[in-house]
């Protein structure tokens, strides 16, 4: 009996050290956005920051300097909620596809689904399809579809070797980029060529409220509906069939899962480009501190994808002076050596 | 009876991979498919649990299609240990054994106690309650192949589906994974390659041959030197062992397989 009462307590004693890591996460993220919020070409204490967001909650009056309280309204809040959005939505992406694929590689951008959405938003943007009644969110979702469809249609038997889906996927971002390259070539003017290049390295500049508020609209239900699945994803650990086995609707939840992360990226790449590497970073990191049960996994992605995109974000404005470098370049610089880590510890054993 | 295929038939790619198989399955028989490579084993087990679609013909569970029943409801009676199964997740035994909860826990429900009870029998069932905590990739197959059975367990089947449960393991564990299958008082069918062990454990044997049951009954009416001949193409005496008292399969080598004896013996 006493062993037995013992792991009950080892149970509620890991569930509230998990409430704690989430608390703990979520302070971090308040700290680094509100450091990212102080962090600029004009520098605003940080006290300042949060009398602001004060004011602006209206729980507060503060007397405060006017510049600095619209730089933090109009500019600076809401790129750093957006960051946030953008790293919480790509990492529970990786997350997702890490296990429907069973691959630890998978994630958006490496299986060429970001490629799909820059190409569907630079026809939208430079060839005007759907004569502008079509938006250019809706332009990067039909491409992420576009790209997803044809990466599964290359890795058909991908159960039977999961490396193939990675294969498929660079085949897949090979193609999409060659598109993308070639619709700017073609058609677009020297001004658009500046803009697009810039975005398709990812861009946070530019983004105002209501993109927080679609990126909002996006990540959260998004990811209620993905955390409603933690259980069914723990039961592809051992692959489909398994699943299947376990009684899990295999094909539906694929589905749902496959066009939630779908729209989750296609909505990111049309906000601020294609930032590579967080999907597949984030969860892994996340995995080794939680361990892989999803319904842990999922919510430690969300967080931990949140302040590496906010804390990205800063290292992108601070590193060069009076420049900043675009985001998707100081997400692949850590990314990069972490996908070869990775690469190399999957390897076959010889 | 509590499985039963009712003709079915299966293709895949335009190639009939089972063919008019008609069984039923007595509930408490360990019942063994035997057949050369790609005679339709595996498949006929993705039928019985629904893995794979039918393309004629019906499977039942007491009497009920099983196209009728959903998912969860038959991962509820009918557990599958697929052929080395693994993973590249960093899992622990008891995280593995905790999936067989799964058909039984709804999407927001917790973790009941009965889960944890069930959890904990099929450890025990199988020897692996000392080693809860053990990382899975740190088992060997032997292990792994036991924590499969009781994460099937877990799952409280009155049938027990398994594909070549003892593929790949030495002959201490094949024995010990036969031994452990026979000990339980759950329906099983598995898929085995090895005619004496089948002979050893099994209570009823099917005898598959391209797709089609050959023979099915007791080891004795299934395992007679005629039908070996006529399956596998191998000759064979069949006798009763005075040792372990089952069927045992003696394979005589054809002539022109005997090789020349080396002689370096004699000159040494």
């Amino acid at each position: 009996m006493s062993p037995m009462q013992g792991r009950f307590a080892g149970a509620r004693h890991r569930q509230g050290l998990h409430l704690g890591l989430i608390v703990l996460a979520l302070m971090v993220l308040v700290l680094s956005m509100a450091l990212a919020v102080s962090i600029g070409e004009i520098h605003i204490p940080l006290a300042t920051t949060f009398k602001a967001l004060g004011n602006a909650l209206g729980v507060s009056e503060y007397p405060l300097d006017r510049i600095h309280e619209s730089i933090i309204r109009e500019y600076r809040l809401s790129r750093a909620l957006v960051a946030a959005c953008c790293g919480a939505g790509l990492a529970l992406c990786g997350a997702i596809l890490q296990a429907l694929l069973r691959n630890p590689l998978a994630e958006p951008y490496v299986l060429g689904i970001s490629a799909g959405a820059s190409t569907g938003a630079v026809c939208i943007m430079v060839l005007g399809v759907g004569g502008g009644a079509m938006g250019l969110s809706l332009g990067a979702f039909l491409g992420a579809l576009g790209a997803f469809a044809v990466v599964l249609a290359l890795s058909r038997g991908a159960s039977t070797s999961p490396n193939r889906i990675i294969l498929a996927g660079v085949a897949g971002s090979q193609l999409f980029n060659a598109l993308t390259a070639w619709v700017i070539s073609t058609s677009a003017s020297a001004e658009q060529v500046r803009g697009i290049m810039f975005w398709l390295l990812g861009n946070l500049g530019g983004v105002r409220w209501p993109e927080v508020t679609l990126a909002l609209a996006v990540v959260l239900p998004g990811f209620a509906i993905c955390l409603l699945f933690a259980r069914a994803l723990d039961a592809f650990t051992f692959g489909q069939d398994a699943a299947a086995a376990l009684g899990i609707p295999v094909g539906a939840v694929r589905l749902i899962l496959f066009a939630v992360t779908a729209l989750m990226t296609a909505t990111m790449v049309s906000m601020v480009g294609a930032i590579g590497f967080v999907g597949l970073v984030i969860p892994h990191a996340a995995r080794f501190m939680v361990g892989t049960a999803h319904v842990r996994l999922l919510p430690a992605s969300l967080l931990i994808g949140a302040i590496f995109m906010v804390l990205a974000d800063i290292v992108s404005r601070v590193i060069l002076p009076h420049q900043s470098l675009p985001i998707g370049v100081v997400t692949a610089l850590v990314g990069a050596p972490v996908f070869a880590m990775i690469l190399y510890r999957a390897r076959p054993p010889l | 009876m509590s499985i039963q295929a009712h003709a079915v038939s299966w293709s895949t790619a335009g190639r009939l991979i089972v063919d008019d198989v008609s069984l039923a399955i007595t509930p408490g028989d360990t019942v063994g498919l035997l057949g050369p490579n790609g005679s339709g084993k595996s498949s006929l087990l993705r039928l019985l649990c629904g893995l794979r679609r039918v393309t004629r013909g019906v499977v039942t569970f007491d009497d009920a299609p099983l196209e009728q029943l959903n998912r969860r409801d038959v991962a509820r009676r009918l557990a599958m240990v697929e052929q080395n199964a693994t993973t590249d997740a960093d899992v622990t035994v008891l995280d593995v054994v905790r999936l067989g909860r799964t058909p039984w826990r709804s999407i927001l429900s917790g973790w009941r106690e009965e889960d944890s009870t069930a959890v904990e029998q099929a450890l025990v069932q199988v020897g692996m309650e000392s080693r809860r905590y053990q990382s899975w990739h740190t088992l060997s197959g032997g292990e792994r192949q036991r924590v499969h059975i009781a994460r099937a367990l877990a799952q409280r089947p009155r049938e027990l589906l398994l594909d070549e449960p003892t593929n790949h393991l030495d002959i201490q564990h094949q024995l010990e994974i036969l031994a452990l299958v026979r000990r339980l008082s759950t329906t099983c069918v598995m898929a085995l390659h090895d005619l004496n062990l089948a002979a050893m454990f099994c209570d009823h044997l099917v005898l598959l041959k391209e797709g089609r049951v050959a023979e099915a009954g007791k080891p004795e009416s299934v395992l007679t030197p005629e039908r070996i001949l006529d399956v596998y193409g191998v000759d064979t005496v069949i006798e009763r062992s005075p040792h372990h008292g089952c069927l045992h399969v003696h394979y005589l080598p054809r002539k022109e397989m005997t090789l020349p004896r080396k002689e370096t013996s004699s000159q040494a």
